[in-house]
């Protein structure tokens, strides 16, 4: 047998194997179908072979980071959650993934990324407490601005202003996605019966994020956590098939309550004291090194006059330094 | 109960009766619209015949800057300006007209995730052959998407489309496919219908839903435009019932058209 | 013998600040003759030679035709004059900051004992000089830097270029000012340009990306401006709630066009003229060049001034215009004409009056207006002579008509049309005068033969603008 393949993607967090809804699904449908993955949780994006995350390296070396060819990778390999699907059931799961991409995606990027307060409060300190020093300062940035210009490409036309209506409007798509699913997943364990498929990986994926993380603004998570079987479905999986994580959430718990009603609390504050000691210190360094290059320069100068009447002392002076 | 649930929910839509007058909307129908945009206006078409609800259609070159969401087709009804299927087939619900309304929950969730397929999947591939395939876009969509305006405005706005769908495509993760994996995927979506379809005069049985009207605008469409490879409608006709399901459709609705 | 300063003919500074009694108001200057003078006033005398001091880029040879007249002086006093003409042309050029004339016998070998020499001594503007200016409107800020290029290729050229960032829009301008050497009117320039503009009285929003090429030059009295202009125009409503037939209008379009102006302007200022009168005729075709928009357009101003008794101005106005759509495709929303606001016909909205769906305005294809002001200082006029001089009272009958025409129905059922129906207003008013570009008026208006669908503004009403019915 070869190595086998082995899989990048984000770091797990509020209870879920990864925080990354591309990466849940691919993890969810890796556990299901039984795919033994080498995985590698991450916080560094550009650690990743394709530079983004998630990523899959196959044993034949090719990087794959899309889900979609993911998961049909991982079927060739036989490795299919859906084996025991009928056409008809097949043909289901194109339909209703398709649903959560046009639906319910939009509004899972704009609670994420484009609503202020949840963006600044957990998706980007999130991501910068994770990141490593100098990526944490932008990367998190430059992700926003890929999310925002795919949502705006995606609908159009229209000026995208994070305003009411267009949160009105994604909001209403949303609910009404997953009171579909809701609708669809009925009183049933997985959206096909008992064992489950790359369907419920996918909604897996979508919805867990939505439900674990701790949102200010939790419009969206409210909706959510009144359906009661979606919810349902999410910690059932967690702790069927993740049951690491799901016990790491409990030994949290009582950190991250804390951490949840106390904004100020102390490890973040550090990391604050932390940052804000090395951006003053790197200004200081800036500085002195800015105007040492100055004052080195004009001192090579007046060297440079000088040489010519007295070169033995310039050789001397510079094995002095 | 409908009706008490109805009349509280679209009181003031309602309050106007669909008129006579109602016009749709879409590109100049013989030089200038591409085939995506023709299949969204062949939809809303057949909804409205569906619903029998009657409708003019209008053709303007400047149709896709008219239209409020900049997409096409769109319906101007009295006031209102209503543009894409979706939106329509709300606008038309709350004027007391609905295909869906005899479907249970399951069925409705069913038919949703359809219509989302479509949109997802084919709607994205003809954009993708239109734009992204350069043989087409040269021969056929950047010609036709800038005849009505003179030079140099025509080369400049079909750029820009090219430019701003091509932009699309990176952005949902279809930048990097091949024509060939777009192909594939149209047959995969074409399976889809096929096996939901079945033996069914339309999706959900016996009676036509806004689904039905979408993947017909969609299919015929296709099947009836002539591209620079003919590999896209090769795809449909190889499952049958969805043949049989554009003709009996093309049938029912558009008989007085045909003949 | 000293130095005679020729500056001291000035009435005043010439590039004082903006806001002061202009030299336009300002009659022929009376030279003041010292004994002194008097004395050489007869003598007669040859300007032997004329420098220019301080020229760093500039080209002597664009100058020569500028000071040529100096030399044609008989007298100490037609010296001075001329030599003030000369700064005056020079500074017009504006390719200098500041001209000062020293007048001095001649020295040297081949020195005349009645020779005089000219100096001019000048200072040029720098070579670029920038600008930066933010702007904050409602809902909207925006940055604007501006770049400026005087004598670019050292004859007087002109290269501008600004720049504006808003947070909604940005637009730019690009413009090449070329002149020909010794005859300042004629010149050539070329603009680039994209410009951004909002009309909330239309629901419309215009973006005009755009290059044109005019050439004035001026014919007797007249002044000429040849212009081509190709434009890409991008029509958008301002809201979703904006009516279909602005909706229609949506799109892109390309326009096309020749245009010819011809002024001929003898008033001794353009915003509070005392006298003179000013005829304006206008005309432009587009379509033939190429581009999606024909049209002939035809557009006229005439004004006319006279001082009466107590400093006081009557003036009447009259414009009007047409446009003829060529071809069967109909005119655009944005090719039409408006009228009404408190720079044309007071006691109306801005822009609303004529033909409109649901609130807004489409405009017209044909337009008169009428206007008769008289303006009077300030009562008991506080301020005299300083301050007081920028403000006038005035009282105004203003008329106007804006509709669109059918073109079966030959010339006299247009002349019929544009007769009824019209709107008329009347009022009294405080201007206060901006400079010499524009000017803010402060009316109480009565709005008379108002039609169904006009917006009026009834009772005080404020107006800045530069052109003024």
């Amino acid at each position: 047998m070869s190595a086998p393949d082995e899989l990048f993607c984000w770091e797990g967090d509020w209870g879920l194997p990864s925080v990354d809804t591309d990466c849940l699904t691919i993890l969810a449908y890796a556990k299901f179908a039984g795919a033994p993955l080498k995985v590698h949780k991450i916080s560094n994006p550009w650690r990743s072979p394709s530079g983004s995350l998630p990523a899959l390296r196959t044993s034949k070396g090719e990087v794959l980071s899309r889900p979609s060819d993911i998961i049909i990778h991982l079927r060739k390999q036989k490795y299919n959650a859906d084996y025991d699907l009928s056409a008809r059931e097949g043909a289901d799961t194109l339909a209703f993934t398709s649903l959560l991409e046009e639906k319910l995606l939009p509004a899972l990027m704009y609670t994420f990324w484009m609503e202020c307060k949840n963006y600044v409060e957990v998706t980007r300190r999130w991501y910068a407490e994770h990141m490593p020093f100098p990526l944490s300062l932008f990367l998190p940035g430059r992700m926003q601005a890929g999310q925002l210009e795919r949502l705006s490409l995606a609908r159009g036309h229209n000026a995208l202003e994070a305003g009411e209506e267009l949160e009105k409007e994604l909001y209403h798509d949303a609910v009404e996605c997953m009171n579909l699913l809701s609708q669809r997943l009925g009183a049933n364990k997985f959206f096909f019966g008992d064992s489950p498929s790359s369907l419920d990986a996918f909604v897996f994926g979508h919805l867990a994020p939505l439900l674990k993380a701790k949102l200010p603004n939790g419009k969206l998570q409210q909706q959510l956590k009144s359906l009661d079987n979606l919810t349902h479905f999410c910690s059932n999986i967690l702790l069927l098939y993740f049951p690491t994580d799901g016990r790491e959430n409990l030994s949290h718990k009582a950190s991250s309550q804390a951490e949840g009603g106390d904004f100020d609390h102390v490890p973040n504050k550090r990391r604050k004291q932390i940052l804000s000691a090395l951006v003053a210190v790197g200004a200081m360094l800036a500085y002195a090194l800015f105007t040492g290059i100055l004052s080195i320069q004009h001192v090579h100068q007046r060297a440079i006059e000088s040489s010519p009447g007295l070169p033995a002392d310039e050789e001397e002076e510079e094995e002095e330094d | 109960m409908s009706l008490a649930a109805e009349a509280f929910v679209s009181q003031i839509a309602a309050a106007e009766p669909w008129p006579e007058n109602a016009t749709l909307y879409q590109p100049l129908k013989d030089d200038q619209i591409l085939l995506s945009d023709c299949a969204s206006s062949l939809a809303v078409q057949t909804y409205l015949r569906m619903c029998g609800l009657p409708v003019q259609v209008a053709c303007k070159a400047n149709a896709e800057y008219m239209s409020p969401s900049g997409k096409v087709p769109f319906v101007h009804v009295g006031n209102h300006v209503v543009s894409e299927l979706g939106p329509i087939v709300q606008f038309t619900k709350a004027k007391g007209h609905s295909l869906s309304d005899g479907l249970d929950d399951v069925q409705r969730a069913e038919m949703k995730a359809y219509m989302e397929l479509v949109h997802n999947m084919l709607l994205t591939a003809e954009l993708y052959v239109q734009w992204c395939d350069d043989s087409t876009a040269t021969e056929i969509s950047r010609p036709r998407y800038s005849s009505p305006y003179s030079w140099p405005l025509n080369h400049i706005l079909a750029y820009q489309k090219q430019w701003d769908v091509r932009r699309k495509m990176k952005a949902i993760g279809w930048g990097g496919k091949t024509l060939e994996q777009v192909y594939e995927d149209v047959s995969q979506c074409c399976q889809a219908l096929s096996q939901r379809l079945g033996t069914q005069p339309y999706f959900f049985n016996k009676h036509p839903t806004e689904l039905d009207a979408l993947v017909f605008g969609h299919l015929f469409t296709i099947l009836t435009t002539q591209l620079t490879s003919s590999e896209l409608a090769e795809r449909i006709r190889r499952c049958s019932n969805l043949l049989a399901f554009c003709k009996h459709i093309e049938h029912t609705y558009f008989k007085d058209k045909s003949t | 013998m000293g130095a005679v300063h020729a500056r001291s003919l000035d009435p005043l500074p010439m590039r004082g600040p903006e806001l002061g009694v202009h030299a336009d108001d300002v009659d022929a200057p009376d030279v003041e003759q010292d004994p002194k003078q008097e004395v050489l006033e007869n003598k007669n005398v040859v300007v032997q030679k004329v420098h220019i001091d301080g020229l760093g880029k500039t080209k002597e040879d664009c100058l020569t035709y500028e000071i040529a007249e100096v030399f044609r002086a008989k007298d100490l006093i037609d010296v001075m004059k001329r030599s003030h003409e000369a700064r005056q042309r020079l500074l017009r050029l504006g390719i200098f900051r500041k001209v000062e004339v020293v007048i001095d016998t001649s020295q040297g070998v081949d020195a005349l004992p009645n020779g005089l020499d000219v100096t001019f001594e000048v200072t040029e503007l720098r070579r670029m000089t920038g600008s930066y200016n933010t702007m904050v409107g409602n809902n909207e800020g925006s940055m604007v830097l501006g770049l400026k290029l005087p004598n670019t290729f050292g004859r007087a050229e002109k290269l501008t270029f600004q720049f504006s960032y808003g947070t909604k829009e940005t637009s730019y301008g690009l413009s090449f000012f070329k002149p020909q050497a010794g005859n300042f009117e004629r010149n050539v320039s070329v603009n680039l340009y994209k410009v951004t503009g909002q009309f909330p009285w239309s629901s419309l929003r215009e973006t005009d990306r755009g290059i044109s090429t005019e050439i004035s030059f001026p014919v007797w009295k007249t002044n000429h401006t040849l212009k081509w202009e190709g434009v890409w125009r991008e029509l958008g409503c301002l809201a979703r709630t904006a009516s279909f037939a602005v909706r229609e209008e949506s799109g892109h379009s390309l326009k096309s066009s020749l245009s010819h102006a011809m002024v001929i302007d003898t008033r001794n200022s353009s915003i509070l003229p005392r006298k003179g009168g000013l005829l304006k005729v206008h005309q432009e075709l587009a379509g033939y060049t190429g581009g999606d928009a024909r049209f002939l357009k035809e557009d006229f101003e005439i004004q006319l001034n006279r001082s009466l008794f107590w400093d006081s101005v009557l003036s009447a106005s009259l414009w009007g215009g047409l446009l003829l759509p060529i071809g069967d495709q109909p005119t655009s929303i944005a090719d039409r004409f408006y009228l009404g606001g408190p720079t044309s016909v007071r006691g109306f909205s801005m822009y609303s009056m004529g033909p409109q769906s649901k609130g807004d305005y489409l405009g017209g294809e044909a337009y008169c207006a009428g206007g008769l002001h008289l303006y009077t200082p300030l009562p008991f006029r506080p301020g005299k002579g300083g301050f007081g001089d920028l403000f006038r009272t005035h009282f105004f009958l203003n008329a106007g008509n804006l509709c669109n025409l059918n073109y079966g129905e030959g010339p006299q059922a247009h002349l019929k049309k544009l007769a009824e129906c019209i709107r008329w207003s009347y009022g009294a008013g405080i201007l206060l005068r901006l400079g010499n570009i524009a000017r803010l008026e402060l009316n109480y208006c009565i709005p008379m033969g108002v039609q169904s669908g006009d917006k009026i503004c009834d009772g005080v009403q404020f107006g800045a603008g530069i052109r003024f019915l």
